[in-house]
């Protein structure tokens, strides 16, 4: 127990000994993830949208590839987005390598599932006149997945949610891709990975204390906006 | 245009060989509940029924109304001109609401009205309508039904109903289903004459076929049977039948005496009660049997059992008589 209270106690101590180191780890935190959400919810929500409601060649692997890709190990998807990015790789021309683009790219492959199949739950549930009433109507596609989407505004603030929560207690993919460079790329979960391994406890319970805050305000956040009473939860 | 399918309902399959549709006619479909009017019809507007060969304007039997005004949701897929159109037709079919209303809130009967004046404005090769006049009260349904019969009149369009008021006013060509098989189909003046029309009636049971010797007497036409005599709709010199549904009839007092404006006044016997749903069933012998759909109150206001004399009243206008 004296331990514990230690940790804590060294906890606190780590906010005004590492103020402005933590300061800089908590920014590139919320801006990868943050980006990361907002660019993994613009393409799944739709794409989940569309399987949902439509049915077309090479719709059902589709939807296979987004089941997978819910569950996928994020050290895979680092691996890979590495491979690509690497110097011999594909894209190794841009030079992303270890960068924070990278960690965004690799974060925004798997926010993508997890919106896209949230949703595709959100949509393909809604009564089924609803869904036929959508169809018959005369409209273009986008139009169709707006008035689906607006009808399953709960389940697809769900997963916004959802989105938001696989990537920022996300740790493989940021290592492999970030390389969790002080000062670069480092992010809270890698800071604490880091800390932990140098049995520095203060500073890794402090930041998981600030990852918590920051899941804590943005899932009260949106789910006030995805309620469909407009109330918190 | 010939559908030899078969569709999977309720783990039965729904067998519409053979059914036929025309474009540019009023085709409608009528049988009982369960009959599988529905599913065929639902069928018939997605990609593998008419949709493949054209746009389809499809009414659902529970439109659904998406968040947003009134204004919002009659407008959807509709380009201005056809908005137009479709703000006149709400206001024919008696949408009273402010269109600016909030539409997710509006009562069932005002979502079918915008859902059908939207559907009828929609310009579509085929216009299919799934029970159109089901939540219409009683007394608009013979104006609404006049205004659907023209508005639909040379158009491309399915109806399916279990109303015979509904299939007297709109049919082109008629076909009966039950239990998910077609027993009859073909030109509707044929089909209603014919004696699948009194078996699917038989069925319902909430339709009244009447047969008897009809003479047309400037724009109404009179039926007699035995020593009945039914005023109504058409215009038949010689075998006719008269159809009206359960609902057209209502029931009084038979001692409140003659009612002027009313051709169709009779004295009769009733014969036997039964509880269908929130409706109950009346069977009166007047000389002929009619059935009567009432309300449970009305009943009770009415004193009706079985053996007690009852005034019957049904309005001319509600009566179509065909020859057979």
């Amino acid at each position: 127990m004296e331990f514990l209270g230690e940790v804590v106690g060294d906890a606190f101590a780590a906010f005004s000994d590492f103020g402005p180191e933590l300061l800089e780890v908590i920014g590139l935190t919320l801006v990868v993830s943050g980006v990361s959400t907002v660019l993994g919810v613009l393409l799944g929500v739709p794409l989940g949208t569309m399987l949902a409601l439509e049915r077309f060649p090479g719709s059902g692997i589709l939807r296979t590839f987004v089941n997978v890709g819910m569950g996928v190990p994020p050290v895979l998807v680092g691996l890979g987005v590495l491979l690509v990015f690497w110097s011999a790789g594909p894209l190794g021309s841009l030079g992303l390598v270890f960068t924070p683009a990278a960690m965004v790219v690799a974060q925004v492959v798997l926010a993508i599932p997890v919106a896209a199949g949230v949703t595709r739950g959100a949509v393909g549930g809604l009564a089924p006149e609803v869904i036929r009433e959508i169809r018959a109507l005369h409209l273009p596609a986008t139009m169709r997945y707006r008035l689906a989407i607006g009808e399953a505004r709960a389940g697809v603030g769900a997963a916004v949610v959802a989105a938001f929560g696989r990537v920022i207690s996300e740790v493989g993919a940021v290592l492999i891709v970030g390389g969790n460079i002080l000062g670069e790329t480092r992010v809270l979960t890698t800071l604490i990975v880091q800390e932990s391994r140098q049995a520095r406890f203060g500073i890794a319970i402090a930041a998981g204390m600030v990852l918590l805050a920051i899941s804590l305000i943005v899932n009260l956040s949106l789910g006030r906006l995805h309620h469909p009473l407009g109330v918190g939860m | 245009m010939n559908f030899n399918i078969t569709i999977p309902k309720d783990g039965s399959r729904l067998d519409v060989s053979g059914l036929e549709l025309s474009a540019g006619r009023r085709s409608v479909i009528f049988g009982p509940n369960g009959a599988g009017k529905t599913t065929l019809i639902e069928y018939l507007s997605s990609g593998e029924g008419l949709g493949a060969s054209g746009r389809t304007s499809y009414l659902q039997q529970r439109p659904h109304m998406f968040r947003g005004t009134a204004g919002f949701n009659l407008g959807l897929g509709l380009d201005a001109e056809a908005t137009a159109w479709a703000t006149q037709l709400a206001g024919r079919l008696g949408v009273a609401t402010n269109l600016e209303q909030n539409a997710p809130s509006l009562s069932g009967g005002e979502k079918h009205r915008l859902a059908l004046a939207r559907v009828l404005a929609t310009p579509a090769d085929w216009v299919l309508l799934d029970e159109p006049m089901a939540p219409i009260d009683f007394a608009e349904r013979p104006d609404i039904l006049t205004l659907l019969a023209g508005v639909l009149d040379g158009r491309s369009a399915v109806v399916v109903t279990h109303d015979i008021n509904v299939v007297a006013a709109l049919a082109d060509h008629l076909v009966i289903l039950d239990r998910g098989r077609i027993i009859d189909q073909g030109e509707a003046s044929r089909v209603l004459g014919s004696p699948s029309v009194v078996r699917s009636a038989e069925i319902l049971g909430k339709a009244n076929l009447i047969s008897g010797m009809a003479e047309s007497t400037g724009g109404l036409c009179v039926l007699e049977a035995g020593d009945v005599h039914i005023t109504g709709v058409g215009s038949v010199d010689g075998p006719g039948r008269a159809l009206f549904g359960a609902e057209a009839v209502t029931l009084r007092l038979a001692r409140s005496g003659h009612d002027l404006s009313n051709r169709n006044t009779w004295i009769g016997r009733v014969e036997s009660i039964s509880h269908q749903g929130r409706l109950v069933e009346v069977v009166v012998d007047i000389g002929v049997r009619i059935v009567a759909a009432v309300t449970p109150g009305a009943l009770v206001d009415l004193g009706i059992e079985p053996g007690v004399d009852v005034g019957v009243a049904v309005k001319a206008a509600a009566i179509t008589i065909v020859s057979t």
